[in-house]
């Protein structure tokens, strides 16, 4: 896409994202924010998944351990959302860096790994009550205030989460299109190329992996303070694998997709489940026929359209 | 005499039951251009492997210049100045021609872990490989995408690749495979126009092209050195000519 038409887009799409809390309802709002904090966990996977090639299915582990952690510093210990917020972050980090040596496997075993690794997570939610609530959760976690300003109610943390995804997008482009970011697709590309030409790839897609549970994290701390509680299914497989969907729906590899593919997902989990008890069913096969016709997601079906080829390959 | 720039001794790989090379031992001279050639199965290709560290040898050693690589990875290989290409072409399919050669640009310098700048910020990177381009002749392809090129065209930008991680000592495998005549006869031309201070090492079917370029051959058979000197003495010698030419 050329690039005024791409910052003419952006700046619209921001225009009327901010301009809608005044004719959308608390609905569409609440809606919105989610795609924004979902959108931002897509982002996270597509990291992985889009650049370096790796399929996680671990990355509720990240986005939960994060949401637990300021939660129960918050809410138990009485800590201040200056302190809570980035401990959380700090923390699905760490678990990041230990679960990131997965990286270390390719292919089928890395997706086994990781899998297993984000049952383990779960696991330990739901069954170490004492400490996580069990079932329950973690819950009256406070919305925070910001520099003052409180973000109580739903409008203002609409507003603050539009800009945290806008502010997230920008510094993700320039992630992807830095030399760290080719050599997440050179490696998916050709990992053996890579290593003649000097590269140690493991290295680089460790630092891949952790930044990637970084921004879960980041995505699950501001998911704690929108939910005001947080319970094990934060931290089980489906969010994982949602994550994945969100990325492929919208389209992997590219900035706006995981976003967009996040809007799409919840906005057709939200309708379908209006009217229809088996909505797990028709999502299965909205994602069976985007793996089919449009394997670039959204994105790959607009610019096709634009180049006026057939979309697929 | 000045140091060797490749000394192996005794290099031997095994697969399983099958001994695909069989303790080599080779001397090439700084700034030689050395041809390998050999039947299908000979241990070429797995010889290169071992050398440039694609795969551990079982066996033996291996000195770059003054240093002993033979526990030193593929990647630390490549930065004390091993350059390869692939007998199958192997350069990045999905990224532009010129993305191929900023990322071979990028493998010995540091700046391949920056995250926080965009790599059109560095325009000195981009002139660098642009230069590398035009040395192969694909400069005015640098935005076309690596798979919409022709195969003659990937095997350029593979030596492209090749020479973008400044080596000291290059290995090519095969370089001409599957090219048309006149491609191959582009590429050929290239390879010897490479400055004379890369030491070349080259496995090479075809004849006419090997014989043209190599100062010396060696002749692996079955996973052995059996003989090596000047083209002309290899191309006279009797064995060879039985187990590289047929029997004529």
């Amino acid at each position: 896409m050329d690039r005024k038409l791409a910052i003419v887009l952006a700046l619209v799409c921001v225009a009327i994202a901010a301009l809608l809390p005044l004719v959308a309802g608390p609905f569409w709002i609440a809606l919105l924010t989610q795609m924004f904090i979902f959108g931002l966990l897509a982002l996270s996977v597509d990291l992985l998944l889009g650049h370096a090639g790796l399929f996680s299915l671990c990355h509720a582990a990240f986005f939960s351990v994060a949401a637990y952690t300021t939660a129960i510093l918050q809410v138990r210990y009485g800590v201040s959302t200056a302190l809570a917020a980035p401990a959380g972050i700090v923390a699905g980090t760490l678990l990041g860096m230990l679960f990131g040596l997965s990286v270390r496997t390719r292919g089928v075993y890395f997706i086994l790994i990781t899998i297993a690794l984000g049952y383990i997570v779960w696991g330990v939610a739901y069954r170490w009550s004492s400490f996580t609530g069990g079932d329950n959760g973690v819950t009256n976690v406070p919305r925070p205030a910001l520099a003052g300003y409180g973000l109580e109610s739903m409008t203002s943390y609409y507003y603050f989460m539009l800009a945290v995804i806008v502010l997230s997008l920008l510094a993700y482009r320039v992630l992807v299109s830095s030399p760290f970011g080719l050599t997440l697709r050179g490696i998916k590309t050709s990992e053996s190329r890579m290593t003649s030409v000097g590269f140690r790839p493991n290295r680089h897609l460790y630092a891949a992996f952790v930044l990637s549970a970084a921004i879960a994290s980041f995505a699950g701390v501001l998911y704690v303070y929108y939910n005001r509680f947080v319970n094990p299914v934060s931290a089980s497989f489906p969010i994982s694998v949602e994550a994945v969907l969100m990325a492929i729906v919208g389209g992997s590899g590219t900035i706006v997709g995981p976003l967009l593919g996040s809007g799409i997902v919840l906005a057709l989990r939200n309708w379908v489940s209006s009217f229809f008890e088996l909505h797990a069913a028709v999502m299965g096969l909205v994602f069976i026929a985007v793996v089919l016709w449009a394997p670039g997601g959204l994105v790959g079906l607009l610019e096709s359209f634009r180049n006026g080829r057939r979309p697929g390959r | 005499m000045s140091v060797p720039a490749i000394q192996l001794v005794g290099i031997g790989k095994r697969y399983g039951g099958l001994q695909a090379v069989e303790s080599v031992s080779l001397t090439v001279a700084a700034g030689e251009r050395r041809v390998l050639i050999g039947p299908n199965g000979a241990g070429k290709t797995t010889l290169f492997h071992c050398v440039t560290g694609t795969v551990r040898a079982t066996s033996g050693s291996i000195r770059l210049f003054d240093t002993d690589v033979t526990r030193l990875d593929e990647a630390r290989r490549t930065r004390l100045g091993m350059g390869r290409t692939f007998q199958i072409s192997n350069v990045f399919m999905d990224l532009t021609v010129v993305e191929n050669v900023l990322l071979a640009l990028l493998g010995k310098d540091r700046r391949k872990w920056t995250a926080y700048r965009p790599l059109r910020m560095y325009p000195g990177l981009h002139e660098e490989a642009i230069a590398g381009l035009s040395a192969v002749g694909l400069e005015s392809r640098a935005n076309e995408l690596v798979r919409l090129l022709s195969y003659g065209e990937r095997r350029q930008l593979e030596l492209a690749l090749a020479l973008a991680t400044a080596p000291r000592v290059l290995f090519l495998d095969e370089p001409c495979a599957g090219l048309s005549p006149s491609e191959r006869q582009l590429l050929s031309r290239l390879i010897s126009a490479l400055p004379r201070d890369i030491t070349l090492l080259m496995i090479e079917h075809d004849m006419d092209v090997a014989l043209a370029l190599a100062d010396r051959v060696t002749v692996l058979h079955r996973g052995k050195v059996i003989l090596e000197g000047s083209p002309d003495e290899v191309q006279a010698d009797p064995e060879v000519r039985e187990v590289y030419f047929g029997h004529v």
